[in-house]
């Protein structure tokens, strides 16, 4: 007996399937929900905590489920990191932090040949300072590259929210950034 | 959006983000090449009200009772055994009242070849977000449905034969909705 109705597959749930090993697809993808991750949880080893649980429960059990691979997955990611929030103890982990636990909290990208570093660290902090609904938004449109319609139904608002958080984000970041310097 | 909005985009995009470490990859790579064992059984929250539902797949029920028929000694040799992770993990786990009474009712003396249970797991499939309820207190709260595939599987040891059994299950939770992310 059929338990899923049957859909079509997307173009993109198609190439993610033509990445038979798991190495592929945490190669291809990995970075992206860290990315996420790390915006969702408050450090580096939590992030990569829930990206390590909730690729491993995808690679085993969902992958064959209807649906678009990348949003299970940034959906799973954000619900344990969720999950997370709520079990730990923030106050230890306040404590903790201030003991030095600051070497990771801004590296979110990677350093790139000929790239400006100090441009590179600038966003990272401008990033932070965003409220964390716009910031995670931003982060689904830019670096996940998902529609306005896939980030509502990942974060469960509207399309037209998801755009107005975007717009409100792209506006606060070009306040808090200096201006490039063209030629 | 205007140009420096646009230009903006555009450096944004340029980023790549970090890599994860190859720690992660190595405790991924261990994870999916170990034996597949229990699943965690997703603990209660504080101050969460669960309500438990019988499962939306009725001609699976059936198929169960069948195959409970066939395992029915090995459970009350399980039921007899000495708490282990696996029994107390299954007994976590939600069944049809109906299944018990069937058990209850067999011979209790076991044969020489039986049913030993060597796993259970759950798998949620499916999360939904069914919206903001309201407790008899008028607190409102957030609805959640978790849809889990549950499987049991008993081997006889005496010749290796196993019988495997899933069950789909649905888990309501009620939560307060003053939850929001820092």
């Amino acid at each position: 007996m059929t338990l899923f109705r049957k859909r079509p597959k997307p173009k993109l749930m198609e190439a993610a399937h033509d990445l038979v090993s798991w190495k592929d697809w945490f190669e291809a993808y990995g970075p992206k929900l860290l990315l996420c991750a790390r915006h969702w949880t408050r450090s580096l080893a939590d992030a990569e905590d829930v990206v390590q649980e909730a690729f491993v429960r995808y690679w085993r059990h969902q992958r064959q489920l209807p649906g678009d691979p990348q949003a299970l997955l940034i959906t799973s990611v954000r619900r344990a990191a969720l999950d997370l929030a709520r079990r730990t103890d923030r106050r230890l982990q306040r404590e903790e932090k201030a003991n030095g636990g600051l070497e990771d909290r801004n590296e979110f990208f990677e350093p790139q040949p000929g790239d400006d570093a100090e441009r590179r660290r600038e966003i990272e902090g401008a990033l932070q300072h965003l409220p964390p609904e716009q910031r995670e938004v931003l982060v689904l449109k830019i670096w996940q590259e998902l529609t306005f319609e896939q980030i509502a139904a990942t974060l469960d608002i509207s399309p037209n929210t998801a755009a107005s958080r975007y717009r409100y984000a792209l506006t606060a970041l070009r306040k808090e950034l200096k201006p490039l310097c063209h030629g | 959006m205007d140009d420096q909005l646009l230009d903006l985009e555009a450096e944004l995009r340029a980023l790549r983000p970090r890599r994860p470490s190859p720690q992660l990859a190595k405790r991924i790579e261990l994870d999916l090449s170990a034996d597949q064992g229990p699943e965690r059984v997703v603990t209660p929250m504080a101050n969460e009200q669960k309500v438990f539902r019988w499962p939306w797949f009725g001609a699976a029920l059936a198929a169960a009772a069948a195959v409970a028929v066939v395992a029915t000694v090995g459970v009350l040799r399980w039921q007899d055994q000495a708490p282990s992770a696996e029994s107390a993990l299954v007994a976590t786990l939600s069944v049809p009242t109906s299944m018990p009474a069937q058990v209850a009712s067999t011979d209790p003396v076991a044969p020489a070849s039986t049913y030993r249970p060597v796993r259970a797991s759950n798998v949620l499939y499916d999360l939904k977000d069914e919206g903001v309820v309201y407790l008899d207190d008028r607190t409102p709260a957030r609805q959640m449905r978790y849809r889990y595939l549950d499987t049991y599987t008993w081997k006889n040891p005496k010749n290796n034969a196993s019988v495997k059994w899933s069950m789909p299950r649905d888990e309501v939770r009620v939560m307060p909705a003053s939850l929001t992310m820092n």
